[in-house]
């Protein structure tokens, strides 16, 4: 798939996707969006590791998902954002994915020279989702957008990382760090609604 | 039995287990404490790798555990570094019954002393971010206690800790790389920059530093004292795995000269920070900001004496950041805004705990007779020979992390301050007790005595207490032959 329409029809999907992210407000359709963002990545995957090994990530970002989605659906509603001290609005997160985009298309094929076991498509599908999800930690506040920001930089870094590595191991370990970011993030949501230790 | 499951998961299990146990008995921490002088002493008492006869039974624990393909080794160089490791465990331990810390804190830290083993341990020996990655999540519930919102303080530890783990993954990948071909200097510049980005967040270095005293602002101290304790400290040790495995970057003089002078700038610029600080958990993040620019300092000397001189600050440091977040959970508990002016009355009322906290800043500055003086005193040697300046900007930081110490002293003995009243305390039947100076509470007593003994134990007869540097240092076999 690496050079392929299919390939460039996912990298396609997954910047928009990620752009979705950054700019959506519901967190209903965030959920969606982060589910859907792994699939895209699962299939960036595919070429490096065998099905079964990818279908990890796959399973573990939409568990992830599942888990932020739960939390979520229990909790009020929190007031919308407001511009605190740095322009965050719409608009120009649009614009800063913009210049994330005019970087990734200058970095990712000077990255595919460098080293041939990461096809074109993978790195631009990876440096995008880093680039984005770095963004997404900078200019989005409260800890469900962290975790997004988190789970979204670290699959663009898994679909690098597993074009050069496919131990086991290291898949599993970082399904744990996916799965407790998640959970993580949630405990942080919930934490002022739980009784407190006597 | 293998040293990794004794070592590495037998405490994950425990810890894991005892998360389970409802009731607040203090089971949990005997247990943990237990454990922890039980596998201090296993480590320090029975051999790796050789068969002991011990009446009609043979015990032999052996230094290999394969787990999905990889191997997790604990060889008998490794000893006492998990003695000292399970041995400061268990002080940790001891001290969260002194400050009555989080229940979950026994269990939690347990798992994280765990998981930090196995980090040691896992083989290739980059994997262990993975496993640092795990212990900063598990941490996050000893941080935020139910029924308390989390800071950004919280939120940026989260952040910067995950931020290192693609960072040196990726490193590594690009090491196999240069191991190839040494002489591509762009790819040694791009490892070299990735592995100075990666350790730059695992260390909380300059300018990745902002969550500590973010944090030390927002959590209990002494929680956040294990975590500014054990993750700098064993990611440090994980750094020294690097020189060790890769002759490239043991035998580059740039790379250590460049650390001498990182670490000199972290001491620079936590020293005046501190000095112009105050708020007492900042004070504490700062000076375990400079513990850590010494760390890096230490390294920086580079060959035999950079390892010897790397352990010989780790330990004593280690036991001035336990003093330190012993004192400051105690004035956190009577006064939780830490301001130095609301402070007085509590200082005057623990006089014990004041002068250990004062003891251990200056401990940290480097100050003679104190623990890591004689660490210091090979790191300053070695910074002259390089560059006078930079021997000068690590005594300022030393100097602002002392003038501290003076501003903390001017608090307690200085003229009376309009410091708020003290919690009150009551007894089981509702009636009101007088507040527990040092002076009456045996534990503080005792805590003091062996604190102090140690500390210039450390400073005064490095040779006898430090006897255990070279056996540590042994762990590293490229570094210190």
């Amino acid at each position: 798939m690496q050079s392929s329409f299919i390939g460039s029809v996912v990298v396609a999907l997954i910047a928009l996707t990620s752009i979705y992210l950054l700019i959506n407000r519901e967190w209903r359709w965030a959920i969606a969006g982060l589910g859907l963002q792994y699939l895209w990545a699962f299939l960036l995957i595919t070429p490096s590791w065998p099905v079964e090994l990818a279908a990890v990530k796959l399973v573990t970002g939409w568990i992830a998902a599942s888990i932020l989605g739960l939390t979520r659906v229990n909790l009020p509603d929190p007031p919308r954002e407001t511009l605190i001290t740095l322009p965050t609005g719409r608009t120009f997160r649009v614009l800063a994915a913009g210049l994330i985009i005019l970087v990734v298309a200058g970095s990712a094929p000077r990255l595919t020279d460098w080293t041939r076991a990461i096809g074109i498509n993978q790195a631009w599908g990876g440096l995008l989702l880093i680039g984005i999800g770095l963004l997404q930690l900078g200019l989005r506040a409260g800890f469900f957008r962290t975790a997004i920001g988190l789970l979204t930089l670290f699959a663009g870094f898994e679909i690098l990382y597993a074009a050069v590595e496919s131990s086991t191991l290291v898949a599993g370990l970082l399904a744990v760090v996916n799965l407790g970011i998640a959970l993580v993030c949630s405990y942080l949501l919930i934490a002022p609604s739980l009784e407190a230790p006597e | 039995v293998s040293s990794a499951f004794l070592f590495a998961i037998l405490p994950i299990v425990v810890g894991g287990g005892l998360l389970f146990y409802r009731r607040d008995d203090g089971l949990r921490t005997y247990t943990s404490v237990a454990l922890a002088l039980f596998l201090a002493w296993v480590a320090w008492q029975i051999p790796i790798d050789i068969v002991m006869q011990l009446g009609p039974f043979s015990i032999e624990i052996a230094p290999n555990l394969v787990l999905f393909g990889r191997n997790f080794t604990l060889d008998e160089t490794q000893r006492v570094l998990l003695s000292l490791i399970y041995l400061a465990q268990s002080f940790w331990l001891l001290g969260a019954l002194l400050t009555k810390v989080s229940r979950l804190f026994a269990p939690i830290s347990l798992i994280a002393v765990g998981l930090l083993v196995a980090a040691l341990s896992v083989e290739p020996f980059l994997y262990a971010a993975l496993m640092l990655a795990a212990v900063v999540l598990i941490s996050i519930p000893l941080l935020v206690e139910p029924g308390s919102a989390a800071g950004r303080g919280v939120q940026r530890f989260l952040k910067f800790q995950l931020f290192a783990l693609p960072c040196i993954l990726f490193t590594g990948w690009l090491l196999t790389g240069v191991e190839a071909s040494p002489g591509n200097l762009n790819l040694v510049l791009r490892a070299g920059l990735l592995l100075a980005l990666g350790f730059g967040f695992l260390l909380g270095l300059f300018p990745f530093h902002a969550w500590i005293p973010m944090l030390a602002r927002e959590v209990n101290p002494y929680v956040f004292g294990f975590l500014v304790f054990f993750l700098p400290g064993i990611s440090a040790i994980f750094s020294l795995s690097f020189f060790d495995r890769y002759i490239w970057l043991r035998s580059n003089s740039g790379i250590h000269q460049l650390l001498l002078y990182a670490g000199s700038l972290n001491i620079l610029l936590t020293g005046l920070w501190a000095a112009a600080e105050r708020h007492l958990g900042r004070i504490f993040a700062f000076a375990s900001m400079a513990a850590t620019g010494a760390m890096l300092q230490a390294i920086g000397v580079s060959g035999a004496a950079g390892v010897q001189t790397f352990f010989a600050l780790l330990l004593p440091q280690a036991l001035a950041l336990w003093a330190l977040a012993v004192s400051n959970s105690q004035f956190w508990r009577e006064v939780r805004s830490l301001q130095l002016r609301e402070l007085q009355r509590s200082l005057r009322l623990h006089p014990l705990l004041t002068l250990a906290m004062l003891a251990s800043l200056l401990a940290i500055a480097g100050l003679p007779f104190l623990g890591p003086f004689s660490a210091h005193l090979s790191i300053w040697r070695a910074l002259g020979e390089r560059s006078v300046l930079v021997l000068v900007v690590s005594l300022a930081g030393s100097l602002g992390l002392a003038a501290a110490a003076v501003r903390i002293l001017y608090s307690w003995v200085g003229p009376a301050q309009k410091s708020p009243p003290l919690p009150v305390r009551k007894d089981e039947l509702g009636r009101v007790l007088p507040p527990e100076s040092d002076m009456a509470n045996p534990y503080v007593m005792i805590f003091f005595a062996g604190w102090v003994f140690l500390m210039l134990g450390f400073g005064v007869l490095p040779r006898f207490f430090l006897g255990a540097v070279p056996s540590l240092a042994a762990m590293f076999p490229q570094l210190f032959p």
